[in-house]
């Protein structure tokens, strides 16, 4: 991979975040109310932070250059305010402390999708025709069509309501005391599952309509028709010569819904009162708690545009025609 | 290199692939048996518009260590003859009668599965315009080594080996097989895709159209890496071109085919210097030569058939100088005659001399065209040097 | 050379002609994609019951109209339930399809207007101007739009106030409506740019050029016809996306409970505990409804974009 390209895509990157914060800075100068993004009435607010918020936002100095410098420096630094509603405590760590419940969402469930997506779609894409390409094809298209809330609550109402396999919400059992590391992961895996399975199901319809067309044009490459000539048998020409190449506009694609699949979560997080990013974006929004939903926004953003800088370098390690 | 006369015995350059192959041929293999003997051919595509007889009724024959070119216009159902033999077609198309006799065996009859044991092993293929036919992720030595690997069950350091000094054979440096496809020119690739069709020591080659996508100094050094194997390895090999001088060049014997059945087959120099049937004169006259006889046609009028509903009776009768009435009504039958050459064309009915029926030149000179004498292919007959 | 007398040549008429045999050939090729007729079938009959509610379930029932008793399961009184406060889901959901169909349609239409505007002159000015316009496009493409939605409405509604109303439509839809194409004109406004750069480069565009047309002129007599193939097809996938994103907003708690939509109904659902409580007659109309309306857009803009943009076919 040339020293050149990354060069250029990461400045690429740099200069997006950038703009992300700006847009940050530009949308919330927006809103109405306390200038100073620190409710005043807000018993537990220290002076400190009302001082912090001050230096934050330069409230006293005039709007450009000063307060868009001193918004960009605190950003940089890593200061994203204090919530209105949580009592003070710093957005960073509002943020923090809901991170880990989504990543682990989504983290298993993309790589879920990943797998039984592609390889569907992989499999429907070669054999096309027949009942079984109809029929995967046709429930992919379904639940495509699916917002993770709509494949949610019925899940809610047969596996958890109805036969009671599964609790109907949360991450862990409220007020539950654990035996030993093992007690405390059933309980996690009996609460994870049914979430879990909605958001996969809501990924696998995506990828694997993405993978069978992908196959689909693959199919119809010359070098396919060499492989069988040479007598491979379909399963090592599939495995061997379609997939490599069909892989190489599924993985960018895969890479930068990676960015985008924590905001499409939320609602799912929602129905299941999972305690990720997702229900304290509900949450701010309701409350109205505008430095958190900044802070919230500021990430996605930055991931999105992560999201599209891995896709780029692992697409340039895949192709080898880009390599150079 | 070409065989020396043209006497009915087809040369044999030494040994061919019974000479030179260590591995035994097939276990279902005849020995006595020669090499290829396809008998009335039909594959046809099922289109939603109607069924397309792209061949129909074609049969011929391939000796040991010999070479064989089919030729004919685009659609004439060269590719999907020489593709029929193994049964490399797409999924809308059926061999839907005939025999492929390989050594005996005959490859019509049996199984997909099966079918496949033949493949690369016993015929392989170069395809036209390598561009596309090799895979661009994947190194050319691993492409070439592949079938080593899969179909002889060579394990992969010595199939790696193998790879390289095939690749060295067709004209590689050895230290291109890590190369990816997009590093190497066209004609390296063209090598490339040859190298990789002998992994397997097939008995038989088949060259689709292996120097049309070429520039003519690269496709000077294709044909001549193909004679070289040809004499070194006495290969076997089929050629597909629509390019009568690359036929004249390479092959002991031509086949030319219209509208999905054969024409007229025989050994290059005599049919060449004698073309019988209309269609080959036609086809001979159209071919630009600085010593040619002036007075040639240029053209063939007209377009091949439609093969959903292809004419009655001969299929050339429609743009046939010399076509008469049974043309129209009866499929002429295939005569063979003493000098080694077999012509389907009422003009040569079984039981006849087998005298050439010369096509009438029409001389282009001006507004009218007159007739002016009867065509010659002195010079096409120094095609086949 | 003798005088020819020069007959008038309708090219109007001609015109008119022309354009009815590309449509009757289109419906042909169109009649073939079973799936495209089918869902064209359901968008149909959902376009009506939208059109009139009323006719069909009488009108919207609100707290105080409610008919039933709190969340009944279907009976023969209420075929489909109530819900929490004992309105009728059947009169509900029916209502509902107003709600979601006249939202996406319009926020469809934002979209493509901003999209295909863009688009269209981003390809066909180029220079400076299609280097700063498309900047900004990939910017919004890369923006997390569904967040940028929850960020923009609040503060929107903020500031024009929860009471306002445009056309009947209450100032919490208006924003979602804006909202949604404010964030997703980028991707049509792509397709557009490069479907009018290879417009462009055709050669009856430069004589129209040397006639003397003005840029406008060039742009809506000649680009816009060839470009508007794409943009039909490409509409009805956005409007598939715009109700998918309207019924997320609105579950999130964007929506209008007086003027509920589908997604509004399942907000409300979740509210009321109902997959908890196993009240799935209070979820499963308005989820139908979305799937089926969504996959009905996907399937008819599929075949679309297949019967109006062939590929060049596959070996």
């Amino acid at each position: 991979m040339s020293a050149r390209y990354l060069a250029r895509q990461s400045a690429q990157a740099i200069f997006t975040i950038f703009m992300i914060v700006l847009l940050n800075f530009v949308l919330f100068r927006m809103m109405p109310g306390s200038p100073d993004r620190v409710n005043p009435r807000n018993p537990n607010v220290t002076i400190e932070q009302r001082q912090a918020a001050l230096a934050r936002w330069g409230l006293d100095k005039p709007l450009i250059p000063d307060q868009l410098v001193a918004f960009v420096s605190s950003t940089l630094q890593g200061d994203l305010g204090y919530s209105m509603k949580f009592q003070g405590q710093p957005v960073t760590q509002v943020i923090g402390d809901r991170f880990g419940p989504t990543i682990l969402l989504i983290g298993l469930a993309e790589l879920i999708a990943i797998f039984l997506g592609l390889g569907l779609g992989a499999w429907t894409g070669w054999r096309r025709g027949g009942l079984a390409d109809r029929i995967g094809n046709g429930l992919s298209l379904i639940l495509y069509s699916m917002p993770y809330f709509v494949i949610g609550m019925p899940l809610i109402i047969i596996f958890a309501a109805g036969l009671g396999w599964f609790p109907t919400s949360g991450m862990l059992t409220p007020g539950a005391t654990y035996a030993g590391p093992a007690d405390f992961l059933g309980d996690l895996l009996s609460h994870l599952a049914l979430p879990l399975a909605t958001i996969s199901l809501g990924l696998i319809g995506g990828y694997s309509i993405l993978m069978r067309s992908s196959i689909t044009e693959t199919r119809a490459e010359d070098y396919i028709a060499t492989a069988r000539a040479k007598g491979l048998p379909d399963g090592k020409i599939l495995r061997s010569h379609a997939i490599p190449n069909a892989l190489l506009p599924a993985v960018t694609l895969v890479a930068i819904n990676l960015g985008y699949v924590v905001g499409g979560a939320i609602t799912a997080e929602i129905v299941f009162n999972w305690p990720g990013l997702g229900t304290l974006t509900v949450d701010a929004l309701n409350s109205r708690d505008y430095p958190v939903l900044q802070g919230i926004f500021l990430l996605l953003g930055v991931s999105v545009v992560l999201a599209n800088f891995v896709a780029d370098i692992v697409y340039g390690y895949l192709d080898p025609r880009v390599r150079q | 290199m070409v065989g020396t006369d043209d006497a009915v015995q087809p040369p044999v350059t030494p040994g061919g692939v019974r000479g030179r192959r260590q591995r035994p041929l097939p276990r279902l293999a005849d020995p006595d048996a020669p090499l290829l003997v396809v008998e009335n051919l039909r594959t046809y595509f099922t289109l939603s518009s109607g069924i397309v007889k792209a061949v129909d009724g074609v049969s011929f024959e391939l000796h040991d260590g010999e070479a064989l070119g089919i030729a004919g216009e685009s659609g004439c159902g060269k590719t999907t003859t020489a593709l029929s033999l193994l049964r490399l077609l797409p999924a809308n198309a059926k061999v839907v009668s005939g025999s492929v006799k390989l050594f005996g065996i005959d490859l019509a009859t049996k199984s997909e599965n099966a079918l496949r044991r033949y493949r690369w092993r016993e015929i392989s293929v170069i395809f036209q315009g390598a561009m596309n036919a090799l895979n661009p992720v994947r190194r050319v030595g691993d492409q070439v080594a592949e079938p080593i690997i899969e179909r002889l069950g060579v394990p992969k350091a010595e199939a790696n080996r193998r790879a390289r000094e095939l690749l060295e054979l067709v004209g590689i440096a050895r230290d291109r097989a890590a190369d990816y496809p997009h590093q190497l020119s066209g004609g390296m690739r063209q090598r490339a895709m040859i190298a990789m069709a002998l992994a397997c020591d097939p008995a038989i080659v088949i060259g689709d159209e292996p120097t049309t996508a070429l520039d003519v100094m690269v496709q000077a050094q294709i044909l001549e890496l193909l004679e070289r194997l040809r004499e070194q390895l006495g290969l076997s090999l089929i050629l597909i071109t629509h390019d009568l001088s690359v036929i004249a060049e390479t092959c002991d014997r031509v086949m030319v085919m219209y509208a999905g059945r054969v024409a007229e087959e025989g050994p290059v120099r005599t049919v060449f210097s004698g073309p019988r049937h209309p269609y080959t004169q036609m086809l001979l006259a159209a071919i630009p030569n600085l010593d040619s006889d002036k007075r040639l046609l240029g053209t063939i009028p007209g377009s091949p058939p439609d093969l959903r509903t292809p004419p009655p009776g001969c299929r050339f009768h429609p743009r046939c100088p010399l076509a008469m009435d049974v043309c129209r009504e009866v499929v002429p039958e295939e005569v063979r005659y003493a000098d080694g050459v077999r012509v389907a064309c009422h003009l040569y009915p079984p039981g006849g001399d087998g005298a050439r029926r010369p096509i009438p030149i029409v001389e282009v000179t001006g507004a009218d065209a007159a007739p002016a004498g009867d065509f010659t292919p002195a010079s096409a007959g120094e095609l086949a040097r | 050379m003798s005088a020819v007398a020069v007959t008038p040549v309708d090219l109007r008429g001609a015109r008119w002609r022309l354009r009815l045999r590309n449509a009757r050939e289109f419906a042909r090729r169109f009649a073939r994609r079973k799936d495209g007729v089918v869902g064209a079938v359901i968008l149909l009959l959902f376009a009506v019951l939208a059109l009139a509610p009323q006719l069909f379930v009488g009108p919207l029932q609100t707290v105080t109209t409610a008919t039933g008793a709190t969340l009944d399961p279907p009976s023969v009184a209420h075929l489909l339930g109530t819900d929490e406060v004992g309105r009728d889901m059947l009169n509900l959901t029916v209502h509902g399809a107003r709600v979601s169909m006249v939202i996406g349609l319009l926020a469809t239409l934002i979209t493509i207007l901003l999209g295909a505007m863009i688009g269209i002159v981003s390809g066909f000015v180029g220079g400076r101007t299609d280097q700063v316009l498309m900047r900004l496009t990939d910017f919004f493409l890369v923006l997390p739009t569904f967040v940028l939605a929850i960020v923009l409405a609040p503060i929107i509604l903020d500031i024009v106030g929860t009471d306002a109303e445009l056309f009947g439509i209450r100032a919490t839809l208006l924003v979602i409506i804006v909202v949604i194409g404010l964030t997703s004109w980028a991707s049509m406004a792509r397709i557009i740019r490069s479907q009018t750069l290879s417009v462009k480069e055709r050669m009856f565009v430069d004589r129209a050029r040397v006639i003397g047309g003005s840029r406008a002129h060039i742009m809506r007599r000649h680009i816009l016809p060839n470009v508007v193939n794409l943009i039909v097809a490409n509409t009805v996938l956005t409007f598939a996306g715009a109700i998918f994103t309207e019924t997320t907003l609105s579950f999130i708690g964007l929506g209008d409970p007086f003027q509920p939509s589908w997604g509004q109904l399942l907000n409300a659902a979740q509210q009321a505990g109902a997959p908890g409580l196993g009240a799935w007659w209070y979820i499963v109309p308005p989820a139908v409804c979305v799937v089926v309306v969504i996959l009905a857009f996907t399937l008819v803009g599929n075949a679309l974009d297949d019967v109006l943009n062939p590929k060049s076919a596959t070996r």
